[in-house]
């Protein structure tokens, strides 16, 4: 499964004053009040608002200043990824990722990188995942000059030293020998392949061959053909003056030369493929039966997105409030992490699934109360307070997702990112608030097919797929040493 | 400091996370929660997981943070002896709460281990106003439940101590109890308002409520809206007088499967459990946080209920709120809530003090998966000046890309695809243990992590550590302490974790200090008083064979 970008549809809403159901106070109350009871105004709260410059070359920069403390925080977003990788050189993406941050760059040695960096209690980290790569600097801000210059250099002109990359590449290899020690990782990556496809970019994986297989050349090819200013996206807080920090982005990347930017598309799977239920399970010893229940889902873009998070909310994604929760684990006691999730981008389909761990014997049982939650989701509306109950919580904690400048800035970031409106957030929050119960059961239907289930299961012994074989004919999956 | 394994093709899954300094309690192999929040993030919901920020904040001059920090913390006493502490922060009105009581796996009794936490759940079911429709009448219930479930507990015992040698009779009796209990179970759960505390919370904006018990410490926090405050009050002040015990049975089995998740399908989690307890022979650090299993499942209502009495005065407790707030109004609402909870008396004070180890310990766990390491050593903890030169030990060995097993280890001879290091496992109530952790780089053995690891801790004896060694260090612990300061619920878990801890959150201050005069002689004399062979205990994640039915298989023979 591809990383799940931590912005939540609450994150999305806007420079919104918050509005609650509200009236009285009940602060005065000089006894133990009873919490049921009370009721609070509004939290009235107007987030700063981030500038947004875009240099000749094409690089944008969203800028936030905030001098309580004295960091700056500098993050790049590329548009980049591992939907890139050619077929017989899957870990590309990553590995470049890797050695762009370990390997030297600018007029930066490898090892002094790390020692000038260290000196200084500078963070700096680079990655490259499946839809996009991502750079953070994180400095004293009297340092940010020395941060910056390094920052740049490795992200411009990474060296990719050859030890370096010999290194990150036994540790990668390292990395797909222990891929089956976790039953927690096998179940989720062998669940992500269900239901793309062990080839499709949003679920393959590397391996040891395709690993060996790269070459210093492949990563300076990589970089070069997908890494430009144009193509990228900075995001700036802290204890700075945006003069001054301007100044200092066009000195570190101001000379860099536009290029082609890859525009991000990734297939979706054949209806065929999508519609199919199927069950497996990995066989290995293990006291619980890791289960993953669900299908592809919608995009983030899809008019039915606002109702089917709502449904998604109420059936298993809300925790402690969820009806599985409370079902599976509250009632039942039958596991300590059990919930539903609803992942949704704009780039490729989205994934709906259901969770849990739980003993051997009980495997049937959570999967049949997921089976019939998901039934009860489709028959009847949700109740009144369920709705009421996610709507509040969803405008009441909408303050969190401002919690901080970074927060507000990432926020910009990822929708200019996605192509998504500034106001895309409002738009949003303007759905959840209308949103009627008949909204909520029609997306539920539509959406929610227990027709379509792919269950993912690993677990030990012949139990296992006897318990499973109640929902469809059972294959078992043979993991190599490398998964 | 948990890393969820990631799926990134190609990204190595590292077994550890970067082992916080000092912050002993937060090391994740002791350390468990009530709920694993980052397993029910979506992108739809917000679930902020507190974080365990490496130690820190400090208000060094030289850094340049605001040096009037300190003056900040605003300290209140209630006459109950619950302490209180408040930072004032407008910029976004939110407020994070931690309350942290002292108590934790080391009050545990034999027979009883994972009680603490089981506790820890069960404070999450409500009190006689939240949580039920009608307390009075479920309370006859639940006391009849409890008695029932205590004695159907005990017989089943009974029955499986006998084997195949039980009576008819004696399974009767058991059924015929299944029965009742069964029966009072289903009637309980009539009056039972299902996670209406969390439901509460929920409603009016609160975010990351959770809860985690460790060795030393347990904590509850949550984050809301500012002017919830009151809220807040009413339902934790509740909490800390009243909790009602429901639902017990059934979250008894969810601690089994949390039981099953961490450590018995974990290769991380029964190495370091297996670890540990070989380590500690007579102190309670040698106990899983969670709990023996059969522990567990022995666990009465009763015995916990006692727990709750005799560790959860408020006289235990100290509360840090940091975000909007007042500190006048929040003193007088903190003072007309939780003031009105009378102090609990003095707890019984811990008895049993681990003997000296007297020559290596060695053991093995056999799992279905690729090797690992843990190397420990017996040192004292917080409060002897040798804890703060272990402080500094742990950053030169295990801190950053330069730091020195790094370097020697993964780097140069490419032998380790990871290493770590803990100054304090797995508290600092007590003396604890300086661990080393290496995950082997294939085909390097465990054995020859282990010796390129001995190399490393000779030459900390061998050889003065550098003037850059140690200004690095106290670079990166400055900067560490001015990073800790960014958010609300990460500087309110530091200020309780120290009150509670070292009996004063300023501790955060004078460890900079302490770490600031720590001397190259002075790693040399603690390196070689103890990081002995005799005082280490080695275990080792051994690849379970299967070559006994790869054997089998050979020759052609086919099984049936």
């Amino acid at each position: 499964m591809r990383t799940v970008k931590g912005c939540g549809i609450a994150g999305l809403l806007g420079l919104a004053i918050l509005v609650a159901s509200a009236s009285t106070v009940n602060a005065g109350e000089p006894t133990l009040g009873d919490p049921r009871a009370m009721t609070f105004p509004p939290v009235e709260f107007s987030p700063p608002e981030p500038e947004r410059v875009v240099l000749e070359n094409g690089l944008v920069v969203y800028l936030l200043e905030d001098h309580e403390l004295p960091l700056v925080s500098v993050t790049a977003t590329m548009r980049t990824g591992s939907w890139l990788d050619p077929t017989d050189k899957i870990g590309l993406a990553s590995m470049t990722g890797a050695v762009m941050r370990t390997g030297g760059g600018g007029k930066w040695s490898a090892e002094q990188v790390d020692e000038e960096l260290e000196r200084f209690a500078g963070d700096l980290s680079i990655g490259i995942g499946r839809q996009a790569g991502s750079a953070s600097l994180d400095v004293l801000s009297k340092d940010l000059d020395r941060g910056l210059d390094i920052f740049a250099g490795l992200i411009r002109q990474p060296a990719f030293e050859s030890a370096r990359l010999e290194l990150a590449k036994l540790q990668a290899i390292e990395g797909i020998r222990r891929r089956q020690d976790n039953p927690g990782s096998i179940v989720g990556r062998e669940f992500a392949k269900m239901l793309y496809g062990p080839a499709h970019p949003s679920a393959r994986e590397s391996s040891i061959e395709s690993i060996k297989r790269l070459t210093r050349d492949d990563l300076v090819a990589f970089h070069g053909t997908t890494i430009h200013p144009n193509g990228m996206i900075l995001g700036v807080t802290g204890d700075f003056k945006k003069a001054d920090m301007l100044a200092s982005l066009r000195k570190v990347f101001g000379d860099w030369q536009k290029g082609v930017v890859p525009a991000l598309k990734i297939s979706d799977v054949l209806e065929r493929e999508r519609a199919r239920p199927v069950v497996s399970y990995v066989d290995k010893d293990t006291s619980q039966t890791h289960l993953r229940v669900g299908h592809l889902s919608i995009k983030e873009s899809d008019p039915d997105y606002v109702a089917l998070a709502i449904a998604n909310d109420i059936l298993g994604g809300s925790s402690f409030r969820s009806r599985l929760f409370n079902d599976v684990r509250t009632k039942r006691g039958l596991a300590y992490s059990v919930g539903s999730r609803l992942s949704v981008g704009m780039h490729d389909q989205g994934v709906w699934l259901m969770r849990a761990e739980t003993k051997l014997v009980s495997t049937q049982e959570v999967i049949g109360r997921f089976v019939a939650n998901i039934e009860r989701m489709r028959s009847e509306l949700v109740t009144d307070q369920e709705l009421a109950e996610a709507k509040e919580a969803y405008v009441n904690s909408f303050v969190f997702s401002f919690a901080s400048s970074s927060a507000i800035v990432g926020r910009l970031v990822e929708l200019e990112y996605d192509g998504l409106p500034k106001n895309f957030l409002q738009q949003l929050r303007d759905k959840v608030m209308k949103l009627k119960k008949e909204d909520v059961l029609a997306a539920a239907k539509k959406h929610l097919r227990p027709d379509r289930l792919k269950i993912m299961a690993v677990g030990s012994g012949e139990a296992l797929p006897k318990a499973l074989s109640t929902f469809g004919e059972v294959n078992e999956i043979k993991l190599g040493p490398e998964g | 400091m948990k890393t969820q394994p990631s799926l990134v093709p190609g990204e190595v899954h590292l077994p550890w996370g970067r082992l916080s300094r000092l912050v002993a309690h937060i090391s994740h192999a002791s350390e468990v929660r009530f709920t694993n929040c980052a397993l029910h993030a979506s992108r739809f919901t917000i679930c902020s997981v507190v974080m365990a920020l490496s130690l820190v904040f400090h208000v060094n001059a030289s850094s340049g943070a605001s040096p009037s920090f300190a003056d900040r913390v605003i300290e209140h006493r209630l006459a109950n002896g619950l302490t209180v502490l408040m930072v004032e922060r407008h910029q976004i009105p939110v407020v994070s709460i931690n309350i942290t009581f002292a108590v934790g796996g080391i009050n545990e009794q034999v027979g009883q281990t994972g009680i603490a936490h089981l506790y820890e759940h069960m404070a999450f079911k409500g009190t006689r106003i939240v949580g039920t429709t009608d307390y009075e009448k479920e309370k006859p219930i639940l006391d009849e439940l409890a008695i029932v479930g205590t004695e159907l507990d005990q017989r089943e015992r009974e029955v499986a101590a006998k084997e195949g040698g039980a009576l008819a009779d004696d399974r009767t009796a058991v059924e015929s109890l299944q029965k009742r209990f069964l029966a009072l179970q289903a009637q309980a759960a009539q009056y039972v308002v299902g996670n209406e505390m969390a439901l509460m919370y929920q409603r009016h904006g609160g975010v990351g409520l959770n809860a985690s018990t460790g060795k030393d410490l347990t904590r509850y926090m949550i984050s809301l809206p500012s002017n919830r405050l009151p809220l807040w009050a009413a339902i934790e002040s509740d909490r800390m007088a009243n909790p009602v015990l429901r639902e017990f049975y059934k979250e008894r089995g969810v601690v089994m499967e949390e039981r099953r998740l961490r450590n018995d399908d974990s290769p991380n989690g029964l190495l370091f459990e297996t670890f540990t307890s070989a380590a500690f022979r007579a102190h309670g650090y040698g106990i899983p946080t969670i709990g023996w299993g059969s522990d567990i499942l022995s666990l009465t209502p009763a015995a916990t209920e006692a727990f709750f009495k005799t560790y959860y005065g408020p006289n235990r407790a100290t509360i840090a709120l940091v975000g909007d707030i007042n500190p006048q109004e929040t003193i007088a609402l903190i003072e007309r809530t939780f003031g009105r909870i009378p102090a609990a008396p003095p707890a019984p004070s811990l008895v049993t003090v681990e003997p000296e180890q007297r020559g290596e310990r060695r053991v093995e766990v056999e799992f279905d998966a690729e090797p690992a390491i843990v190397i420990g050593y017996h040192k004292p903890t917080l409060g002897h000046p040798d804890d703060d030169v272990c402080d500094v030990i742990d950053a030169v060995l295990s801190d950053g890309l330069t730091s020195r097993l790094h370097q020697k280890l993964v780097r140069e001879k490419r032998l380790a695809v990871s290493v770590g290091s803990d100054a304090s496992h797995p508290g600092v109530r007590a003396p604890n243990l300086f661990i080393i952790t290496a995950t082997p780089l294939a085909p390097h053995t465990t054995a020859e992590v282990e010796s390129a690891i001995y190399e490393e801790v000779e030459r900390l004896k061998q050889e003065p550590v550098s003037a850059q060694e140690l200004e690095k260090v106290l670079n990166n612990l400055d900067a560490d302490l001015v990073r800790g300061l960014r958010s609300n619920s990460g500087l309110a878990s530091q200020l309780a974790l120290y009150q509670a801890l070292a009996g004063d959150w300023r501790y955060i201050l004078t460890s900079r200090d302490k770490v600031a005069k720590v001397t190259a002689a002075d790693v040399q004399r603690v390196a070689a008083q103890y990081f002995t062979r005799s005082n280490r205990t080695v275990a080792v994640l051994v690849k379970k064979s299967l070559s006994k039915s790869v054997t089998a298989m050979s020759g052609n023979e086919v099984q049936p």
